[in-house]
């Protein structure tokens, strides 16, 4: 059998690599997630109006915490990063495996620069509870939290003072006469129930803990009444914290709460938030990973390795663009208007 | 193939895209800083933010030197992408009624004063604030 005119092979499908028409094809499913992210935030910032149908979404960034230095850091950042995977993917079609090496490492640095300053942004929310679903919205919700963030300290300091003998032993004789318990909230109310007489049976320093906190239980008490009766007003709430806080019995149990400033519409704009920073810092994560195992291979970085550099690169580029987008949607622009 | 592939690739000085970029962002912090319209404010960032990834598509990801497949592959997920923004903001974004008629709930009704307003909530209590 002879093959003198052999027709040329029929080539099918596009005239790229396999390897990355399927990162195209994953980076054109990757556009729909992130525009639906952003789509949502975008709707739901019209969407969220006050009584006057004017939307009122947290804009101001002292309320929001939002650093717009920080974003304006990141996105220089990840464009460095960006410009210098395409030095690395260039070294890698020139051979020069050593200058593509030094330049992955540059980027896998900068990543790791990027998401030190997400995790600085990301301190200052969570230490301002700007959370989804621990953000107070109107000063009632304010004030419910106040009320709420005192009962966890003064039922803390209660398990932590409190014996466990106090509860179980009924009749005084230092032996237990019943069960400890298994709900929390009667656990609480005996532990609060076994102050007066622990006070009365104890000396010194001893009894003063327990005395202050036998005060606290009685504010706690009156301030529940009070909520529950709609009677206490914001400005109230807000200086009888200030009163709890300085007592010099029970303060100290008390100390750094505040009452919140209400913000409308802040746990939706602590969700979007997460929602589209953390998605994006998650793919920064997979970005480096890719990257690592490029940089893994050590100075046996070959050619074999240029398909896998220039995919990367790409789905980085990706990274980066979404990044240019989020900077000025969630920093520049609710920071200006 | 490999040779004439990167012989298609005309050499693009990336430095040059890269400074340009630079330059996109700092534009992005000097509106930050200066006074201006917000609407004007908006149109201005966002302007720079599609250049800057027109930049990025075009010569970093070399979309510029690539054949017209691009267009099938991105072409239906931009519209898909656009087409569901479209499609939430009748629902949520837009609203058909009075504001007397609330769409949703900012003032729970039962709770007497004036709770909700989010604005007046703000100058009443900053002493309360820190």
């Amino acid at each position: 059998m002879s093959h003198t005119s052999h027709p040329p092979a029929m080539k099918m499908g596009l005239p790229i690599s396999d390897a990355k028409l399927g990162m195209w094809l994953f980076l054109g499913t990757e556009i729909m997630f992130f525009t639906a992210f952003i789509g949502t935030y975008i709707v739901l910032y019209f969407g969220s109006v006050d009584a006057n149908g004017v939307s009122a979404w947290p804009k101001d960034t002292d309320v929001t915490h939002i650093k717009i230095w920080a974003g304006g850091l990141n996105t220089f950042i990840l464009l460095t990063s960006s410009y210098f995977v395409v030095v690395a993917h260039e070294a890698m079609s020139q051979k020069n495996f050593a200058k593509a090496r030094k330049f992955l490492w540059f980027t896998f640095i900068l990543a790791c620069v990027f998401l030190s300053v997400k995790g600085i942004e990301y301190r200052g929310k969570i230490s301002h509870e700007i959370l989804p679903g621990k953000v107070a919205e109107t000063e009632e919700q304010a004030i419910q939290k106040m009320s709420s963030d005192i009962e966890y300290r003064y039922y803390n300091e209660l398990a932590a003072t409190v014996p466990n003998i106090a509860i179980t032993d009924v009749d005084g004789d230092g032996t237990a006469d019943r069960d400890f318990p298994t709900d929390q909230a009667m656990i609480n109310y005996q532990r609060s129930a076994a102050l007066p007489q622990l006070v009365a049976n104890s000396e010194g320093e001893q009894k003063e803990e327990y005395a202050a906190l036998l005060a606290l239980d009685g504010k706690v008490a009156s301030l529940r009444e009070m909520i529950s009766a709609n009677k206490l007003t914001y400005a109230q709430a807000g200086t009888l914290l200030h009163d709890m806080t300085e007592d010099e019995d029970y303060g100290s149990i008390l100390s750094g709460l505040h009452l919140a400033h209400p913000i409308l519409y802040g746990n939706l704009f602590a969700s979007t938030y997460f929602l589209m920073t953390g998605f994006h810092a998650i793919h920064v994560i997979v970005g480096m990973i890719l990257f690592a195992m490029a940089l893994a291979q050590g100075s046996n970085l070959n050619e074999n390795w240029s398909n896998w550099v220039e995919n990367a690169g790409l789905y980085w580029h990706f990274v980066d663009l979404v990044w240019i987008f989020l900077f000025p949607l969630l920093y520049i622009i609710p920071g200006n208007i | 193939m490999d040779h004439a592939h990167s012989e298609s690739h005309p050499h693009v000085n990336y430095l040059f895209v890269f400074l340009a970029l630079c330059v996109c962002t700092a534009l992005s912090v000097i509106f930050d800083v200066v006074e201006m319209s917000p609407s004007l404010l908006v149109f201005a960032v966002l302007a720079v933010a599609v250049a800057k990834a027109s930049f990025v598509m075009t010569y970093f990801m070399h979309l510029k030197f690539e054949g017209r497949w691009k267009f099938i592959i991105l072409m239906p997920t931009a519209i898909l992408g656009v087409g569901l923004m479209v499609a939430l903001a009748p629902d949520i974004a837009m609203h058909y009624y009075d504001y007397d008629v609330m769409q949703s709930q900012v003032d729970p009704p039962e709770h007497g004063h004036d709770a909700g307003h989010g604005t007046h909530a703000v100058e009443e209590t900053t002493e309360a604030h820190h």
